[in-house]
């Protein structure tokens, strides 16, 4: 089978809502409205964009889980609806959060559980629960009812569950969430390792220092549309590296005021007095800022430049402040 | 004083009890109480003209007093739904709050439990009344009529009935808030009382042991006197001494039930914190 | 094809182990399918004697001469009763992976989903029924009340059993997956279904329209067909009207949970939710 990745084409997902009970008049929600994606074996694509963006739902018509009112998904040019099962052997979903494995079992029991269910070959069924258990750090705890496992450890076990067929495409959605540091590091580690080997990985955080980490390629969406795409190096750039210049000031009299409508900055007090005028704008507003003020008869007493993030482009890109869509090479 | 701080506890939980069950009545659960004792009555009717061709064996009259086996299985089947009902309400009433996660609050209110958990029973009682007029369909549908021989009789029975049932709930539920499980000790003790109990047949069917063992619950005695007095064909003053011990049996469960039930609380509290 | 079957058994052999380390050693798997239908069955045998022993009674029903042979057509009943109603249980059960997200998992994998409501009910009933079949099967030879035909009837009843409370099982698992409201289903499907389906009376005993709506429930069969085998020393082709039927029904029944599969799968993959409608 050609590792051709997943494409999606045109991609429009809408929810049937019923309000008020069973004969409230009868609407439909989009989630997905066009969406184009490609993520090819080998790569983490990162896919990016508030609460309701429509992210869950993308990543749950690509584990076959919701079917699309339009567009087509296609892995390794597998129909994803009329190929669902073939489709199914070759992907898997980790969600953050997620504690869904069967507490009266092993964790070494869970994984034949699904293994069987995936239909993995016994003998490498074998080797490969004895290597998942030990990538997530439960060889000790292997044999142990998950009925006592720590929340932790249900969640690392869950982690595990979703390689069990060792899947060519992963889909992620928020796995750190909710994860101790070291762990969520170490889920880091593993995910590069798995895309180094030729996995190809869609992954949805909230933690954007996570995306901006590990993700060679960054989809953005609103409202379950095309916003921006683009390595995040790009996104920045393209958004025009907002960065953030914070300048707080002991009283502001009249003529500061002026000032910070002038250069459209938002006024909140500060913790020890005074204010602080926040400026979302490209780093070198900061000199001109604090020069106006200055000349304006005012007095600064801190001054903090934040360099550009990958969370400033897609709160720029999200707020409206960088009209979309962006596309990049 | 005291009485009057125990009136208030019981009847406000009666009344706290009748507000959220009227809000949230699930209606399977009507479904699930008045069908098992229509369906015995159900059962035996059809046994009774189809297999017994209208009669029944004569050790049946010699056990029970009667030939009307249907009167008897009827009052029989009723009056143990009327059991299962009442300890459903009472000896759950704790571990209920246990699973809301109000025992707690409960626990360190300076209301004592008996007028609280006697406000379940009151309030199970009053509700059974209409679950009652339906089963009272089912059997005038049937064609059942129950002879009356004492009513006074009867009301004592069924009160001595109930005080029995009060009695072996207390008890039970403190257990249940010990186990932390209700399903498995309800379940085996509805099947057991009907077992034992003589609800719906002579008790002298059952083996002479299992006879002496069933002489422990005070409901057997009380079943005796409402039997008795309904297709028996006794007076009150006939059934006086199996009354007695009714009351006497209950007393002590009671007495047991009360005493025990702090420690019961404390290793609930012990379970769950 | 060979494919399909391996991959099915694997399905079963997972359910098994799942359900094994559900039900394995739980006290309540105990008391509901050992001591509480024992205590039933002697509650009941009670409450029916005196009908059984009127002296019009074996004129009706020649088996309630012989109080063993009563407390046989009973124990048969508890026995059949407790397999079909541990289904009810198991679905019941089932219906909870909705809620810990666990059947996502399933409807995830690449599993065939009918194999997997076959498997968990069969896995169910293999962990419940065992208790009560030895129980029960030691009891009927101890009574020497059984009349069978030849040996081999032995294995049809053991077929007349399990096959149609696995495709009832599966049934019963794909509709509470996809139901809404199961405690209805609970509800409905205890009390009356040993009313309906002769549980605990012969069936000539039970008025038309419950024999009709009986019918439908494969535990009547069921029912027919064991007692028929064990205590009439009923031949194959007396039984065979009665198998004919049951195979039909395990079928429909079968086909249905795999209609109810694929409506109700396409329904979750175009609302998001695990619902028929």
């Amino acid at each position: 089978m050609p590792d051709t990745g997943i494409e999606v084409r045109d991609l429009h997902k809408e929810f049937p809502v019923r309000d008020r009970g069973l004969f409230g008049p009868r609407t439909t929600k989009t989630a997905v409205n066009g969406l184009d994606l490609d993520i090819p074996a080998g790569r983490i694509t990162g896919l990016l964009g508030l609460n309701g963006a429509g992210k869950t739902t993308t990543i749950k018509i690509l584990a076959t889980l919701l079917r699309p009112t339009s567009g087509t998904v296609r892995v390794d040019d597998l129909d994803s609806v009329a190929d669902a099962r073939a489709v199914r052997r070759r992907i898997n979903l980790i969600a953050g959060g997620e504690r869904m494995v069967y507490t009266r079992m092993t964790g070494r029991e869970n994984l034949w559980y699904f293994g069987q269910l995936y239909d993995v070959p016994k003998r490498e069924l074998r080797a490969r629960i004895d290597e998942l258990l030990s990538l997530v750090g439960l060889t000790q705890a292997a044999d142990t009812m998950v009925e006592r496992y720590s929340r932790g450890m249900t969640q690392r076990l869950a982690i595990a569950r979703g390689l069990i067929n060792d899947p060519a495409y992963l889909l992620l959605d928020e796995p750190t969430l909710g994860l101790d540091a070291p762990i969520a590091r170490d889920l880091r580690r593993v995910v590069a390792r798995l895309a180094a080997e030729g996995t190809g990985v869609l992954l949805t955080s909230h933690y954007l220092a996570e995306v901006e980490e590990l993700c060679a390629h960054v989809y953005v969406i609103a409202d379950g549309r095309h916003l921006a795409a683009g390595s995040p190096a790009e996104l920045k750039t393209a958004t025009g590296s907002l960065g953030t210049v914070r300048v707080t000031v002991p009283q502001v009299p009249p003529a500061v005021a002026e000032v910070a409508t002038r250069f459209g900055a938002t006024r909140t007090p500060a913790d020890g007095g005074g204010e602080i005028l926040t400026l979302r704008s490209p780093d070198h507003m900061a000199g001109p800022l604090a020069a106006a003020i200055v000349g304006a008869g005012g007095a600064i007493t801190a001054l903090e430049i934040k360099e550009a993030s990958l969370e400033d482009a897609i709160l720029a890109l999200t707020d409206g402040t960088v009209p979309g869509p962006v596309v990049l090479a | 004083m005291a009485t009057a701080t125990a009136w208030r506890t019981g009847r406000a939980t009666t009344l706290r009890t009748w507000h959220m069950t009227r809000r949230a009545y699930p209606w399977t659960y009507a479904v699930g109480t008045v069908l098992p004792a229509a369906l015995t009555i159900a059962l035996g009717y059809l046994g009774f003209h189809a297999i017994g061709g209208g009669e029944t064996g004569a050790d049946f009259a010699k056990g029970s007093g009667t030939s009307a086996y249907l009167a008897y299985l009827a009052v029989g089947a009723t009056a143990f739904q009327f059991t299962v009902r009442l300890i459903l309400w009472s000896a759950k009433a704790l571990i209920t709050e246990q699973r809301q996660g109000t025992l707690g609050a409960l626990l360190i209110a300076p209301a004592t439990r008996l007028p609280y958990l006697l406000g379940f029973t009151a309030f199970a009682v009053l509700s059974s009344i209409a679950e009652f007029l339906t089963l009272g369909v089912v059997i005038g549908a049937l064609g059942i009529s129950i002879p009356v021989a004492s009513a006074p009789g009867a009301v004592a029975g069924a009160l001595a009935l109930i005080v029995a049932v009060f009695a072996l709930s207390v008890g039970l539920g403190g257990l249940m808030i010990a186990a932390g499980e209700a399903h498995i000790s309800q379940n085996t003790v509805f099947i057991v009382l009907g077992l034992l109990c003589g609800y719906t047949f002579p008790r002298d069917y059952l083996p002479g042991y299992v006879r002496w063992l069933a002489e422990a619950f005070p409901t057997t005695a009380a079943m005796d006197v409402l039997h008795g007095t309904l297709t028996g064909g006794h007076t009150l003053t006939d059934l006086a001494p199996r009354l007695a011990i009714s009351l006497l049996l209950s007393a002590a469960y009671l007495v047991l039930g009360v005493r025990t039930l702090p420690y019961f609380e404390r290793r609930a509290v012990e379970r769950t914190y | 094809m060979i494919d399909a079957t391996r991959s099915a058994a694997r399905v079963f052999a997972a359910e098994s182990l799942k359900q094994h380390r559900r039900l394995f050693g739980q006290p309540l798997v105990v008391f509901s399918m050992l001591v509480w239908p024992i205590l039933q069955l002697a509650t009941t045998y009670y409450t029916l004697r005196p009908v059984a022993t009127a002296s019009d009674a074996a004129a009706h029903w020649p088996l309630a001469a012989d109080p063993h042979r009563l407390l046989a057509f009973l124990a048969t009943g508890t026995l059949a009763y407790a397999f079909f109603f541990s289904l009810v249980q198991s679905a019941w059960h089932f219906s909870f992976e909705r809620t810990t997200g666990t059947l996502e998992l399933l409807f995830l994998s690449p599993a065939g989903r009918l194999t997997l409501m076959i498997a968990n009910g069969a896995g169910a009933l293999l962990q419940n029924a065992w208790l009560l079949t030895c129980f029960t099967t030691a009891a009927l030879l101890g009574f020497g009340t059984l009349s069978v035909a030849s040996w081999w009837m032995y294995g049809v009843v053991v077929l007349a059993l399990l096959i149609p409370a696995v495709a009832w099982g599966a049934f019963l698992n794909s509709l509470l997956v996809f139901s809404r409201d199961s405690a209805f289903l609970y509800t409905v499907l205890d009390e009356p279904l040993w009313f309906v389906s002769g549980v605990r009376l012969p069936h000539f005993a039970l008025p038309a329209v419950v024999q009709v709506v009986g019918a439908v429930f494969p535990l009547t069969g069921s029912l027919i067909a064991v007692r028929g085998a064990l205590l009439e020393g009923d031949t194959l082709g007396a039984l065979a009207p009665t198998l004919g039927w049951l195979t039909l029904l395990s079928a429909l029944l079968l086909a249905a949970a795999a209609v109810i599969l694929r409506v109700g799968e396409a329904h979750a993959q175009r609302t998001g939710r695990l619902r028929l409608a």
